[in-house]
Parts: structure tokens; C-alpha cells; sequence
């Protein structure tokens, strides 16, 4: 990586982007592929998602390969579901609380990393790449583990520090404190991508700017909002934009711990659609609450790809 | 990790090494009575060096709360069946390795090994070629539509693949491709290929066009000057993101589930879960089993990491 | 485990002979592919039936375990598929919904055999049979010798006694007089069940829930009385944490309720810890002494695939595995703790043991709802197991009662 600083292109240097000749196919062969493959697999998948959403089907329809179609009665059940309007607004809080601390304290441990001596930014450097690289299916068992009611190393340590009341605290107890638990798990797993990328990045942008910031006299706090953020700011965009949409998705994390429970208190919009889809077989029900997860989801995100889009612009020449 | 690689030819500065360069016009608020934090540190870099200790101590104990599930997986895996579940936890004890050989001792177990291996890397490599080819024409070619392509490489990250499942097993079934591990390195492909395509493109934009230029007025045609300047400048960048498809790959589970039905086409994602049945769980093999599957992850990415990181700031930031 | 790699093995030995990664589809490979359940068969039983169905019938018997871990849609997909499996072991209490979705064979040719009918019931959509039952099991109490010894608690025949004698060791012993968890809903349908009420109910061809009832007040009720006795928390069910390995093993139970392989699962973590288990069994007793109370009569069936490569040859095995002369060698290799599913096969208990008490409380074992939906009711989240949890952390019975059968209507009725 030869290139050193987040400035755009100075007027001498090259246009970012070539502009071919008028009528060149070469742009459209090489995203050929890739368009390609995403309409065969993942496109086709979306269209079928769609009229799968119009039909009643369910493990008869599957077995005995029939259809039947139901117009967007689907729909209307869905949107009459006390259930789905809750799990859209415990989806929004999970992930606003996630985003914000995942954002928060990778940003800060991404600071700390650049402040402490090279062996102890070795060994927690390490020490977030292991938690970065557990696999999801392990890292849920282990935490629901030390969150178990009886053997659990979260009661024991409570009782250890002397606090009363963790004899057998049961963690999943209710749906706050299971989100609490997933929360705990979700920002743990994720804070590492932010930290290393974060110290990484502002190694990038070198420390002259500091240096000139300090000889103003900036305060830390002041340096970061005025110097390092905006300087950082494409970082910051990107890394929210993919932290919003993997927190939103996470699936496997908020099922696995306590299957949406108890009493359905923990669940998001894709634990409803899975339990719908995968438990109930209500397939057609499902999809349809994919659909509406992916326009929400959509709707939520515009502000985003508008953001990126007009960044896209700013690099045309 | 990424303090010894400044070495290695990234040619990322070191904050608080590189001499201070001339003051850009930065708005200085109002004089602080003290120093900053980042302020201090180059403030004393004169004098013999008394950095506050805090930091270091608070990066330590991050450390242990960043690795103690990790550290617990492992150690559960060396315990005896009696010593895992316990009122108190046993922090000391003999290790046992009778979970490495009840996890191992599985039937098919290398068949699995293989499948995940084979499905893994040929997602992999297929997503790092076809990602490579949208990736140059987003970052480096003006075509009609392209704002339209980028849009459709970030729309496709938000793609519910747990919902979708049950979609691609109709498809796959229709197909007639299920149990195949053609079809699973397919549908791996496809989930790693649009945040593949989004990294590609930082990394390509951040290779200075010159460069390229400069290659093609040496008498290099496009593809030459693609292959003899970019490609090598792009290999942090190219390992970095097959990172994020071999974790994804090697993680899979639901999918594989119901679309790989056959024994013999099955991967290590559900040889994960067989020790936790009906008839009880066996803890040890499972944490066992968990951390054999998260040494080649934990490989990959140590062996990987100096360039991962780096490499994506600088795609990241570029933007 | 040991069991499980075994079968696995045999599993293995067949796959490997098949074609790699193309899938088995199609059929008319000539082998016969057999879903069983982790669990279910005595390996030697098995390989000795398959060895003389493969000598008469010259196919290859191809026998996959399959774990309980996501079997809702390994089963309902591998329906769909032509020649993936061909006989499979069907959960008594789901196989009438797999029947009404067209995916299973109907089995005119095994009507006439001398099935145990209670079990039949579970098998039979619309005067068709759809499966054949296979083996069933209830609960029972297994106790602590030596702690109720201690104790001078003595083995209860009727609700108030048993009450009593759980008082009894509550008082004189440091022992959890009995490990119940919150959400053994099979438990508390017995209960209920000894009330008279059920589950749900059938008005004019439409299920409704029916927890929302005297009947289902005083059963829960009950559950509640006897849970006080228990540590377990309000949240758990009778697997997670597992009570015979992870619990039992691991802590001073006086007594629990579990079915035969819990027991023997118990007795084995309880030596790899160097001690030795020194249990007895007892029926679940009932409001009287003349009737044990009602114990969820578990069990599974056996069943041919619509899209079975070849349906006769897949009939015949399921002829051959419950025939008179191989069942009876399936109940001996449980040493009678199975209950058998035809009359003219019979257990053959030692006396003491967990199959003793099985026997004879079978009698008065219970089905929930044999409808297609039920499946749906007991797929997670389950309605029951949450109004439990609810009530034991003091939710009003009736209103949370309401709630439960709502959902349960809800589900109850799909197909």
C-alpha cells in the first residue's frame, strides 16, 4: 500500500475513473460474472421468495409439490400481527443499542491501540483476533454456557465479587435480559473488526496531523471530533453502514441463545420469519415477513446509499 | 499484530515514530491547559519515556475479557466429563484428551474435513476471480449503469439468506443438485460475492492510477498493466477479503442442513452440533469439537492478519 | 455415545459404497435407506435383522441415524425428494401431520396384524394406516434408595402420599426431594389428564385449546405443588440442562421423573464418577390408589415414503422389523423397557426394575390430540411449555391459560 492519506486526488493527478470509449463492452465483460451469478443464485431465490409470499404454502405444498395461490393474504395477517410490529420495533432497539456500542468502544479500543507499547499491542491485538475468528455456532454455546442458571461462570463470578442474588440468576429470565446476554455476545464478537480496522486506518493517515493539531494546543477529545473524524469519515460511513445491516440480520446469535424466548420476548424480525418458516412450515407467511424485513430494511438504509452514492459522485473527475 | 508490520513493506507510518510534518491548516480550538492524550505521548517522546501505565493495564484486562470465551472453549476441551459442569468452575486440572478422540473418532469425520475444506476454498477463490473482474471495472471504468452496480453490491449485503433457505432448496431440488458439494461452493460463492466486490474495489482504488499508467506507456496493454502493477499491490487486499468469505464458508450451517441430506456430502458445521442430542450433551467433545473448527480460522487469520488489516483501512478509506 | 459411533459406523460403511457428492436421488439403486432416530435401535438387533433382510431380499439395507437436532425439516424436505430415504421412524405424535401432507405410503398390507391399539391410534388418518407403531415408553419416578432409606419416606401409591413422602425428605434429609423442571409438559399433561381435561378439544371438526379450564387449572396446580419440592428453575425443561446426565449425576436428587434410557444414561454418569447408583422405580401415582396418574405414552412409528424408490421392497422391511419374531427380540434387547407394539409380543420385566414400573403404569398412558397440527404445537416456542414457566413465576393462571390457547387454536388446525 503505497497510498498514505484519505485526500482525494489533487487536480494534476489522473481522473480517478477512465471513461472509455463510447460503446466499449469491456466494463460490461467484466461485471458480467458477477451479475451473473448473483441473478442465478441469489436473485432467482428473491423473485421465487416473492410468489412464494403470495401462496399458501406450507408442508403439504412442499411434499406434494402443488400450489396455491393466495393472493397477499400473507400479507394481512402479518401486517394485523400484534407480534410483528413488536419484533420490528425490538428489532430496531437491538440493533440501534448494538451499532452504537459496537461503533463506541471499537472506536476506543482502536484509539487505545495506538496509545500502548508494542507488547501489549501485540497481545490485545491477539487477543480480539481470537474473539474475531470464533465461530459463531461455538461462540454461542460457550456464552449460553457461562450464562447458565446452575453451572454458569457469570453466576459464579457474581457470587464471587459478593453480590447476592446470583446463587441461581437465571440470564434468560426475561426477554431484556436475553437480549442483554445476545448483546453482550454480538458487541464482543463485532467490536474486533471495528478496533483493528479503526488502528489500522489511522495509521494510514499518519500522525502529522496530531502533531500539528497538538502544536494548536486541540484537547484529545477535540483532536478526534475535529481532525481524526472527518479525516476518518468514509471509515466511520462504511464500517456503520455493514455493522447496521450484520447487526439487523443476525439470526443465529438471538436464536441460538434462548430460541426468541421466553414467551417470544426476545424475538427479531428473523427469528419471527425463521419460526415461522423453518418451525410452523408457514413457508408462504414467512416470506412474506422477509419481504417486508427486506423493504423496512431498505427504507431504514436510503439514508446510507444516499450518503455512498454522493461520495460515489464526488470521485467522478 | 500490527506493530510489526511496519516492516514488512505496507509502508504505513508508525504514529509517534515518523518526524512531525509541517502543521496543515488545521482550525485549533481554544489552548487547552493541558495536553491532550495524543499530545502527550509525542510531547515526552523527547525525554526518557513515562507513559501513564493506565492504558497499558486497560488494554490488558480488555485482552482477557476479549480472549476468556475463547480461553474457556479450549479449557473446557481438556476437562473430564465430571469437572465441566460444576457449581464452581474447576480452574485447575489434569488434561484429558478422551474429547479430542471421542470428536475425532466421529465416522466420516475426514470426509467432512474434506467436503468443508473443498466447499470452502472454492467459494473462496471463485468469489476472489469473479469479484476481481466487477471490482476493476467499479473502481477503474466509467460505464453506464455502474452507479446502478454499486448500489446492487450494497443492496445484496442486506440478502436474508436464513429465510432464504428454504427458497434454495426448492431451486436445488428442482435442479436436481442437492447432496452436492457443487452446489453448496456455489451458493457460498454467491453469499461471499457481493462484500467481496465491496472490498476489491476499495483496494483497487487505492492503487495509484499512475502507476498504471505509467506500465501502459512502457508498452504494457491494459491486461499487462493489470496483472504487472495492480494485481501484485493487490494481494494484502485479496487475502483480507477471502478472509471474510472463509469465515462465512467455513461457518455455514442451516443451509447445508437441508440442502446436504447425504452423510457423505455433509461438513464440519454439522459435526459440531452431533454432540449435543436427546440423550444429552456431551459438553467436553463439543468444546472439543469447537476448537479444532477454530484453529484453521484462528491460522488463517494469524497468518493473514498483518495484511488483513492494513489493507482493508486503506481499501476502506479510500472509499 | 458409544451406541451412536457404532451406528454411525455402520452408516459410514454403507456411504462409503454409494457415489460420492451426486446424491442418491433417483431411487433404484438397488439399497434400501432406512432413517432411524439417534437413539432408537439396538445395534446388534439391527445389524442382524438388516443381515437377514439383505440374505432374503438381496438389497443392501442402507441405515442412516439421524440426529433429533433439526429432524422437523431434514423429514419434511427428504419427503419431497424422490428416493432420498425410504422407510423412516416417525415421532408417534407427528406422524399423522406427515400423513396428511401426501408424503407418506399408505400400508393396507400390514392392517391385519395384531397391533397394540392405543398405539394404532397415532397411525391411522381417515381409516387409512399410514405407519406402523414400532415401540412405545412413558415415565416413571425413579428415586434414591438410600436417600429416601435415610429419610424414612416410603414409595407412594396416590398423589397424597407421594406429597407426604416428598415432605418427609424435605424435612429430614439436605437432598432436592424432587427434580422437576418448569417446562415438562408431558408431565403436566398427565395432570391434567387425571382431571379429565386434555390439551386441546374438537367442536364441530375445529381443535380449540383447552388448557383454559378447571381441568387444566387443577392439573398445572398440581405441577406447581410439586415443583415447590424442586431447585429446578421456572425455565428449564427435562433436556436443557439434561437431567440424567447433567443433573442427577451431579447434585443429591431424592427423586425425578424420566423415561428408561434417562435412567440407564443417569446410572452411567453416576459410575464415571465412582460412585454407584442405587436407584428404584415407581408409576406416577395417580389421585387414587386403584389407577396410576396418566403418563404421556411416547413412542414411535414406522413409515414408507410416497416417494420411496421401490415402495414394497420399503414395505417389507417395516414387515420384517416389527414382525412378531424380530419385535420380540427388539423388546428383549431392551430388557423389556419398551412398550411392545403388537399383543402377541410381551415384555418380560425383572422385577425392580425401570420397565417394571413402565408396564404398569402404561395402562394409563395418554395421547395429546392426534390432529396434523399438533406437531405444530409441540415445535419451539412451545405454547404449554411457556403458560408453565409463566404460572410458576406467578402469572395468573387463567389469563396466561387464555393466551396459550389462543396460539394453540392458531396452530392446532394447520395442516
Amino acid at each position: 500500500m503505497t497510498a498514505q492519506t484519505g485526500q482525494r486526488p489533487s487536480p494534476a493527478s489522473a481522473p480517478a475513473r477512465e471513461r472509455l470509449r463510447r460503446g466499449s463492452s469491456l466494463p460490461y465483460l467484466l461485471i458480467a460474472p458477477a451479475v451473473l451469478a448473483l441473478a442465478a443464485v441469489l436473485g432467482y431465490a428473491l423473485v421465487r421468495n416473492v410468489a412464494i409470499s403470495f401462496q399458501e404454502f406450507g408442508r403439504r405444498e412442499l411434499i406434494s409439490r402443488t400450489t396455491r395461490w393466495a393472493g397477499p393474504d400473507n400479507y394481512l395477517r402479518v401486517l394485523e400481527d400484534q407480534r410483528f410490529w413488536s419484533a420490528t420495533a425490538r428489532t430496531f432497539a437491538f440493533m440501534a443499542v448494538n451499532v452504537v456500542l459496537i461503533m463506541v468502544l471499537g472506536t476506543l479500543i482502536g484509539l487505545l491501540l495506538g496509545r500502548v507499547r508494542k507488547a501489549v499491542r501485540l497481545v490485545l491485538s491477539l487477543a480480539l483476533v481470537a474473539a474475531w475468528a470464533m465461530p459463531v455456532v461455538a461462540t454461542v454455546t460457550v456464552f449460553r454456557w457461562l450464562f447458565d442458571t446452575q453451572f454458569g461462570v457469570a453466576n459464579w463470578a457474581m457470587r464471587t465479587v459478593g453480590l447476592s442474588g446470583y446463587d441461581q440468576h437465571n440470564w434468560f429470565g426475561s426477554g431484556l435480559s436475553t437480549l442483554t446476554v445476545v448483546t453482550v455476545l454480538v458487541v464482543w464478537a463485532s467490536v474486533p473488526f471495528v478496533a483493528l480496522n479503526l488502528y489500522a486506518a489511522l495509521t494510514t493517515v499518519g500522525p502529522e496531523i496530531y502533531e500539528a493539531a497538538r502544536v494548536d494546543g486541540a484537547s484529545a477529545v477535540r483532536i478526534f471530533v475535529s481532525v481524526v473524524g472527518p479525516m476518518m469519515k468514509p471509515f466511520f460511513l462504511i464500517t456503520t453502514f455493514l455493522e447496521v445491516i450484520w447487526v439487523f440480520k443476525a439470526f443465529v446469535q438471538v436464536y441460538a441463545m434462548n430460541g426468541g424466548g421466553p414467551n417470544r420476548e426476545s424475538e427479531t424480525l428473523p427469528v419471527m420469519a425463521y419460526i415461522e418458516g423453518m418451525g410452523q412450515n408457514q413457508y408462504g407467511t414467512a416470506a412474506a415477513i422477509s419481504v417486508l424485513t427486506l423493504l423496512i430494511l431498505l427504507v431504514a438504509m436510503s439514508f446510507w446509499f444516499r450518503l455512498i452514492l454522493r461520495q460515489e459522485k464526488e470521485g467522478q473527475p | 499484530m500490527s506493530t510489526t508490520d511496519r516492516a514488512d513493506g505496507t509502508g504505513l507510518p508508525d504514529p509517534g515514530r515518523t518526524p512531525p510534518a509541517p502543521p496543515p491548516a488545521v482550525s485549533a480550538g481554544p489552548a487547552a491547559a493541558r495536553p491532550g492524550a495524543w499530545g502527550r505521548r509525542t510531547a515526552r517522546r523527547a525525554g526518557p519515556r513515562r507513559r501513564p501505565l493506565w492504558p497499558e493495564a486497560l488494554a490488558l484486562l480488555l485482552a482477557a475479557v476479549f480472549v476468556f470465551p475463547v480461553y474457556w472453549m479450549f479449557a473446557t476441551s481438556f476437562k473430564s466429563n465430571s469437572q465441566v459442569l460444576t457449581r464452581d468452575p474447576v480452574l485447575w486440572f489434569t488434561p484429558t484428551f478422551e474429547h479430542y478422540a471421542t470428536a475425532t473418532g466421529v465416522e466420516l469425520f475426514w470426509v467432512y474435513v474434506r467436503n468443508s475444506v473443498t466447499v470452502t476454498l472454492g467459494a473462496v477463490l471463485l468469489a476472489l476471480l469473479v469479484a476481481l473482474a466487477a471490482s476493476f471495472a467499479l473502481a477503474r471504468l466509467d460505464f453506464r449503469g455502474r452507479r446502478g452496480m454499486v448500489l446492487v453490491v450494497m443492496a445484496a449485503q442486506m440478502a436474508p439468506w436464513e429465510i432464504l433457505i428454504i427458497v434454495m432448496y426448492l431451486n436445488a431440488r428442482d435442479l436436481r443438485m442437492l447432496n452436492s458439494l457443487l452446489t453448496l461452493t456455489v451458493v457460498y460463492f454467491v453469499m461471499a460475492l457481493p462484500f467481496t466486490v465491496w472490498m476489491l474495489r476499495g483496494f483497487i482504488a487505492a492503487v495509484p492510477r499512475e502507476l498504471e499508467e505509467s506500465a501502459m506507456i512502457d508498452g504494457c496493454g491494459r491486461g499487462g498493466a493489470f496483472f504487472r502493477v495492480i494485481f501484485p499491490l493487490l494481494a494484502p487486499g485479496l487475502m483480507a477479503t477471502s478472509l471474510f468469505g472463509f469465515i462465512m464458508a467455513w461457518n455455514e450451517y442451516a443451509m447445508v442442513l437441508v440442502l446436504n441430506k447425504a452423510p457423505q456430502a455433509a461438513t464440519l458445521p454439522l459435526w459440531l452440533t452431533r454432540f449435543q442430542t436427546n440423550f444429552g450433551n456431551d459438553w467436553g467433545a463439543t468444546m472439543a469439537a469447537s476448537s479444532m473448527f477454530t484453529v484453521p480460522v484462528l491460522l488463517v487469520f494469524l497468518i493473514l492478519q498483518r495484511r488483513v488489516t492494513g489493507g482493508m483501512a486503506a481499501g476502506a478509506v479510500k472509499g | 455415545m458409544r451406541k451412536l459411533t457404532a451406528a454411525l459406523a455402520a452408516a459410514a460403511l454403507a456411504a462409503v459404497a454409494t457415489a460420492c457428492g451426486t446424491g442418491n436421488g433417483g431411487g433404484g439403486t438397488g439399497a434400501l435407506t432406512v432413517w432411524l432416530m439417534d437413539g432408537s435401535a439396538p445395534q446388534e438387533w439391527l445389524d442382524e435383522l438388516n443381515a437377514a433382510f439383505e440374505e432374503e431380499h438381496g438389497v443392501r439395507v442402507d441405515v442412516e441415524i439421524q440426529q433429533w437436532d433439526g429432524i422437523q425439516d431434514r423429514v419434511t424436505t427428504a419427503l419431497s425428494e424422490d428416493g432420498t430415504v425410504d422407510v423412516l421412524e416417525i415421532g408417534n405424535t407427528q406422524t399423522v401431520g406427515y400423513a396428511g401432507t401426501g408424503g407418506l405410503a399408505g400400508l393396507s398390507g400390514l392392517e391385519d396384524e395384531p397391533w397394540n391399539e392405543p398405539m394404532l391410534a397415532s397411525a391411522r388418518l381417515d381409516g387409512t394406516l399410514y405407519a406402523v407403531p414400532w415401540y412405545g415408553a412413558n415415565r416413571v419416578v425413579v428415586y434414591d434408595r438410600a436417600i429416601w432409606r435415610e429419610a424414612g419416606a416410603e414409595v407412594p401409591a396416590t398423589r397424597k402420599e407421594w406429597l407426604r413422602a416428598l415432605e418427609t425428605i424435605e424435612e429430614n434429609t439436605d437432598a432436592e426431594p424432587l427434580y422437576l423442571p418448569g417446562r415438562s409438559y408431558y408431565v403436566m399433561g398427565g395432570f391434567v389428564a387425571d382431571e379429565g381435561g386434555g390439551f386441546a378439544v374438537e367442536e364441530d371438526g375445529r381443535w380449540k385449546g383447552a388448557l383454559n379450564t378447571p381441568e387444566g387449572e387443577a392439573g398445572m396446580a398440581f405441577y406447581a405443588r410439586l415443583h415447590s419440592f424442586s431447585d429446578a428453575p421456572a425455565d428449564n425443561d427435562e433436556a436443557s440442562p439434561q437431567q440424567s446426565t447433567e443433573i442427577v449425576p451431579n447434585r443429591p436428587v431424592a427423586s425425578w421423573i424420566g423415561l428408561g434410557w434417562e435412567a440407564a444414561a443417569a446410572i452411567e454418569a453416576i459410575g464415571e464418577r465412582g460412585q454407584e447408583a442405587d436407584f428404584g422405580y415407581f408409576p406416577v401415582p395417580g389421585p387414587t390408589a386403584d389407577r396410576p396418574g396418566h403418563v404421556f405414552l411416547g413412542g414411535s412409528n414406522l413409515a414408507v415414503s410416497e416417494r420411496a424408490g421401490d415402495r414394497e421392497l420399503a414395505e417389507a422391511w417395516v414387515r420384517t422389523a416389527t414382525s412378531a419374531r424380530w419385535h420380540q427380540r427388539f423388546v428383549d434387547a431392551y430388557d423389556g423397557g419398551v412398550v411392545p407394539a403388537r399383543t402377541d409380543v410381551t415384555a418380560r420385566p425383572a422385577e425392580g426394575s425401570f420397565a417394571e414400573a413402565m408396564v404398569a403404569s402404561a395402562d394409563a398412558g395418554y395421547l395429546p390430540p392426534l390432529t396434523g397440527g399438533w406437531s405444530y404445537v409441540e415445535t419451539e416456542p412451545n405454547p404449554v411449555k411457556d403458560l408453565m414457566t409463566r404460572v410458576l413465576n406467578g402469572a395468573d393462571y387463567r389469563t396466561a391459560a387464555a393466551e396459550a390457547d389462543t396460539e394453540i387454536t392458531a396452530r392446532i388446525n394447520r395442516d
